[in-house]
């Protein structure tokens, strides 16, 4: 469905070219879903408005986004913008600053269908109240005439679902779809988005900071580390034999109910490495509690092991020294 | 005269929701029946908070939970009197806070302090972080230029910024853990007492999030701080807090230790905030007590106990009569007329 | 703001600014006819004839005195109304929007009032009560209705200036560094003076900039409509007297409309200029 191949993004910069995204190979299949996980800085949206053909002018790019065959930066402007709403759509962080305040919801989902899709406006109607219902908002027909700023926080992530679900898309990306919100409505979104994926059999790429968020609704994830992929495997696999030291340290930082009360939480030490300075060694190994001499010499590239687990690291965790 | 156990347990529960609070003597802060109104226009009027008390003895971590819009920032607000609630009494080290006139007030103002949510827009963008964390002493006219100075460079130091690095940027230059860590020192520089922190980490990344907390406690252990701690996450408040409070459309729902919160949560609504944390393990199955639907309107609460829309024991009773906090263990209060077992 | 800089239009309107302000202020010390002085043998003459750079109109006053005494006057009415105005507007407007409550719901409704009447209306009116003497057959002095014609546009700038500063506050003052303040004990007043005035001032001068624009055309169309200033002393009068000749000698009404428009050109530049900037900043946060 959707494919990088090395991909490279490079922005212009006045202290220097800052290379935020390097060398990303991903594979997202029909139906698949996919959960791209790192801190701020990471390059995770960075990588996720590539894959969308959103970069910004001051961006270049190297390596390959092919997407239901087509190849995304060989597509005129023209062509990419067919592809969103009914190839690919996107949800993001904050649905207030994605709505338009001033127009009704259902206008905005029904502008989709009639511009895209060509629908009747009493079609488009219907529709839209059938997605506003497949989304889980009670009373849709009174939702249809409400303004963004009538609605709850939830409520207008749903809303945004729905806008984006309007002209079927094949694959959802979800920009932490759920950061803004209460961990109640969290849940119930992350639950909705889980259970359209199987209904509507659609891809989605899932893009996180908390690997809790992830956890129980991919099929794969890819950690990713100051714009490179340092881990990538099938979720199960990798919550069951995290190689990379990375990804076992954000694991152990997610604060949790099993936390002994009074304790102190564990953390990542330091900080990312200046994205314009680039380091000679493995660029997690400044804050790595395992970094041996030779991380911080050479860049290690990324391994494969027999059950096809990638991973960015010398000495990988759970393997023998 | 003496009077039957339950008329007793009824004189309480009238008196209004204190059941649990200490006495008067051994704390630092002590809140009853505290209300906070808001008016819409137009006749309307928000109670975001409803008879609320609450205290905190010197030296312990109260959280207050709950999802938004139950009224736990503006509580958070409210003791500090911005804006002052519509009634109640706020007494803090042993003076009712809202009785006092704006001079006095004025003066209490350095032994609280609070910390924000937005990282960012809680600092001028316009100050250098130097200037940000020095106006609290400016505005006390503490110390002369040299000793503010040296009180800044300490506090940055403290809370794990390099001075020499950071006086001079704006806050724009920085993340928002960063940022938090500024206002940290800000609120530290006037030496407070309590310190009120409103969801600190909740717009900070997960690896971000426990570095800030483990600064909140060490901060608390270097400088003698009672903490208020406002979340809308269970799991974040669970390592640092002593005593957690639930709340719910303006109202308390459950007080406990936090041990005993997540162990046995007696509140239809505290299992669900527990089942709702998401969980790093991709074989749990998606818990059943996930909430449906969201809080009704502060405007037109439910009659009776609040909750009763969205919760699952929900009976007649639920409809009719208000349920009171009352205690179902040592130091474990629920206000709920069916508590899981 | 570097690329600003070099941009040519913003020099275009820097040398423009610079050279009317200039003659508004050297003018008088500039060996040139007086503009009341009447050229009887050269009545409408066109430019760069008979040595009058931009010619005469058809009562024969230089032109180019006309255009460097009016600017005295011009920009004298505009700067000092929006200068005032803006102060007082600014100042009634981030206290209602600071303290809330009755006096800013007073304070706005005011404000829509004065803004639903027209500009024009509004300041004919207000000259019609001000400029009129008791006895009718004594004309007011020049000086009287300069400052009339001031108060009035002033009383025009404060709404529009006002409302501006109300919204900007309003949406500073619900930043939680505000709070913070408060909370530490900070004074209103310092709050205000510290934190508010200097985060709303680059909105405020950003219109402050296009209200100027809107002045000076306020004050020709004054003029025009025999309201404004004496005969022949700012543009806009200049533009009142000439419209007779406007077939015949052309240039006496296009000279001041093209010194009039040139101004508010850079005026609203200059503004956009500013709203840019704040928003690139902004940006940055």
């Amino acid at each position: 469905m959707l494919k990088l191949e090395n991909l490279e993004i490079s922005f212009a910069t006045n202290r220097g070219s800052l290379h935020a995204v390097k060398g990303v190979s991903i594979e997202i299949a029909a139906g698949e879903s996919i959960g791209i996980v790192g801190e701020s800085g990471s390059g995770k949206t960075v990588l996720s408005r590539a894959s969308m053909g959103l970069l910004a002018p001051t961006a270049t790019r190297t390596g390959t986004v092919t997407f239901d065959g087509k190849e995304i930066s060989s597509l005129s402007r023209e062509e990419v913008r067919e592809t969103w709403g009914t190839g690919m759509a996107m949800i993001f962080q904050d649905p207030m600053t994605a709505l338009n305040p001033v127009r009704r919801v259902g206008s905005q989902i029904m502008e989709g269908l009639t511009v895209r899709l060509g629908m009747s406006k009493a079609d488009a109607r219907k529709r839209a109240i059938e997605l506003l219902g497949r989304v889980r908002i009670p009373d849709p027909e009174l939702a249809l005439n409400k303004f963004p700023g009538q609605l709850s926080g939830g409520m207008r992530q749903r809303v945004m679902i729905a806008i984006a679900l309007a002209c079927n898309p094949k694959l959802l990306f979800a920009d932490e779809p759920t950061t803004a919100l209460d961990v109640t409505v969290q849940a119930q979104i992350l639950q909705l988005l889980s259970e359209l994926r199987k209904e509507l059999n659609m891809s989605m790429v899932l893009v996180t900071h908390d690997l809790g968020v992830v956890a129980g609704h991919t099929d794969k994830i890819a950690v990713m580390y100051a714009g490179e992929v340092v881990e990538y495997a099938t979720t199960k696999d990798l919550f069951a034999r995290m190689r990379m030291p990375y990804t076992e340290a954000l694991m152990k930082s997610i604060p949790r109910l099993s936390t002994p009360s009074g304790s102190r939480l564990p953390v990542i030490e330091g900080r990312l490495p200046d994205p314009t300075k680039p380091e000679p060694g493995c660029l997690f190994a400044s804050r790595c509690p395992y970094a041996q001499e030779k991380c911080r010499t050479q860049h290690p590239d990324l391994t494969t092991d027999s059950d096809g687990h990638q991973y960015r690291c010398f000495f990988p965790l759970g393997a023998a020294h | 005269m003496l009077l039957p156990a339950w008329s007793r347990t009824l004189t309480t529960t009238i008196d209004g929701n204190t059941a649990h609070l200490r006495p008067a003597d051994q704390t630092l802060l002590q809140i009853k029946d505290l209300v906070v109104e808001f008016d819409l226009g137009g006749g309307r009027i928000v109670k975001a908070v409803s008879n609320v008390s609450l205290d905190l003895v010197e030296g312990e971590t109260l959280s207050i939970v709950g999802e938004s819009g139950c009224g736990k920032s503006t509580l958070g607000k409210a003791i500090l009197q911005l804006p002052a609630p519509t009634s109640g009494s706020i007494v803090f080290q042993g003076t009712d806070i809202t009785k006092l006139k704006k001079k006095e007030l004025r003066n209490v103002r350095p032994a609280m302090q609070m910390i924000f949510q937005d990282p960012v827009s809680s600092l001028d963008p316009r100050f250098p972080v130097s200037r940000a964390v020095e106006e609290p002493l400016k505005i006390w006219n503490r110390g002369n230029e040299a000793e503010r100075s040296a009180k800044v460079d300490e506090l940055l130091n403290s809370v794990g910024l390099d001075p020499a690095l950071v006086r001079d940027r704006r806050p724009y230059e920085f993340s928002g853990g960063q940022c938090q860590r500024i206002s940290i020192a800000r609120a530290l520089a006037l030496e407070p007492k309590l310190l009120i922190c409103d969801e600190p980490v909740s717009a900070l990344d997960v690896s971000v999030q426990a570095q800030i907390l483990n600064l909140l406690q060490d901060m608390k252990d270097a400088y003698g701080l009672t903490l208020i701690f406002i979340s809308h996450d269970l799991a974040v408040v669970k390592a640092v807090s002593t005593r957690i409070m639930v709340m719910y459309l303006g109202k308390i729902c459950e007080i406990a230790t936090p041990d005993e919160l997540y162990s046995r949560p007696l509140h239809h609504y505290t299992s669900a905030l527990v089942g709702s944390v998401p969980v790093p393990d991709p074989e749990r199955k998606v818990s059943a007590t996930l909430l449906e639907g969201e809080p009704p309107s502060p405007l037109d609460p439910p009659s009776g106990c609040r909750f009763r829309t969205r919760c699952p024991a929900a009976t007649e009773l639920c409809a009719t009569e208000e349920p009171m906090l009352r205690l179902a263990a040592d130091g474990h209060y629920v206000a709920c007329h069916h508590p899981r077992a | 703001m570097d690329s600003v800089k070099k941009s040519w239009v913003f020099r275009i309107t820097i040398a423009w600014f610079t050279l009317i302000i200039f003659f508004a202020i050297f003018g008088p010390l500039l060996p040139l006819p007086k503009w009341d002085q009447v050229f009887d043998d050269a009545l409408s003459v066109t430019p760069f004839k008979q040595g009058h750079i931009l010619g005469t109109d058809s009562n024969g006053y230089d032109i180019f005195s006309g255009i460097i005494y009016g600017a005295r006057i011009s920009l004298f009415i505009s700067f000092t109304a929006v200068f005032v105005g803006g102060t007082i507007g600014s100042a009634i407007g981030i206290t209602a929007a600071y303290i809330r409550g009755k006096f800013d719901y007073v304070v706005s409704t005011l404000f829509n009032v004065v803004l639903s009447i027209p500009n024009l209306v509004l300041s004919l009116a207000l000259i019609a009560v001000l400029a009129t003497n008791v006895d009718p057959n004594v004309p007011t002095s020049t000086g009287r209705r300069i400052m009339v014609l001031v108060i009035s546009l002033t009383i025009v700038i404060i709404p529009i200036l006002g409302r501006i500063a109300r919204a900007a506050t309003l949406s500073w003052s619900n930043r939680e560094f505000v709070l913070a303040a408060r909370s530490m004990g900070s004074k209103d007043r310092n709050i205000i003076w510290r934190h508010i005035v200097p985060n709303v001032l680059p909105a405020i001068f950003a219109v402050a900039f296009l209200a100027i624009g809107v002045v000076i055309v306020a004050e020709a169309s004054l003029s025009l409509l025999g309201a404004g200033v004496p005969d022949g002393t700012s543009w806009g009068s200049m533009v009142a007297r000439g419209r007779n000749d406007i077939e015949f000698a052309p240039h006496i009404i296009i000279i001041p409309l093209v010194c009039i428009a040139f101004t508010v050109i850079a005026c609203n530049y200059i503004g956009d200029v500013i709203r840019k900037q704040l928003d690139q900043r902004q940006a940055k946060l």
